[in-house]
């Protein structure tokens, strides 16, 4: 099983879910809200990664 | 835990529309906007006009604008922002973060030269006044808003008629 993913737009909104939950999400949200259609290579760039800790 | 966090994921393109998204709650006017009471920025393109691109987005996500009208314009970054001021009704703000808007002083240009620095407040302090000027000029924009709206615009000294000797 995946670990789920979190992702952000600069406006501040963000999702969290599976990389196919993201994209459909993403861009979603792109289309809605900011007019705009972001590639999956664009909406993976922007996943936020928690490195383990030190 | 450390987050890493990547550059967020943002608009585009050489053309964009910020769109102010105010409302009338009671007797002072609010911003609000699907992200909040922020500037909402969007992607324009050179096919659809800039005006009604804004007036459908706008409409998709909250129902139709009372009011869309482009007030300015300026450069940031590598693109063209232009700016809007879009007018809707209090049932259409429910459920998204809103704040009142603030006064601001505006943002001087030179006679030949745009102003060194331009923000948020002050280019939607320009958009009411853009409005309010509007509202008393023309008969479209009058007609869709309300006395009560015309009231609260009356604060907005319209601009053509400021700090003319």
């Amino acid at each position: 099983m995946t670990e789920p993913m979190r992702l952000r737009c600069a406006c501040g909104w963000e999702a969290n879910g599976s990389e196919e939950e993201l994209i459909v999400a993403a861009t979603e949200h792109g289309e809605q809200v900011h007019n705009m259609r972001p590639t999956r290579e664009e909406v993976m760039a922007m996943v936020i990664t928690d490195p383990p800790d030190d | 835990m450390r987050t890493q966090e990547p550059p967020p994921w943002d608009v585009d393109g050489p053309v964009r529309g910020e769109v102010f998204l105010v409302w009338l709650n009671d007797d002072h006017l609010e911003l609000t906007g699907p992200d909040g009471a922020v500037p909402w920025i969007m992607q324009l393109d050179d096919v659809e006009h800039p005006v009604e691109a804004v007036d459908r987005i706008v409409r998709g996500l909250v129902g139709a604008p009372l009011v869309v009208h482009s007030t300015s314009w300026r450069r940031e970054g590598p693109a063209v922002l232009l700016s809007f001021v879009a007018v809707i009704g209090p049932e259409q703000a429910a459920g998204m973060a809103s704040e009142p808007i603030p006064r601001a002083t505006l943002a001087r240009s030179e006679a030949t030269r745009a102003p060194s620095a331009i923000g948020h407040a002050q280019v939607l302090e320009h958009g009411i006044r853009h409005l309010a000027w509007l509202a008393q000029d023309d008969e479209a924009v009058a007609h869709r808003l309300s006395p009560d709206w015309r009231r609260a615009l009356g604060d907005y000294v319209p601009e053509p008629f400021r700090s003319l000797p």
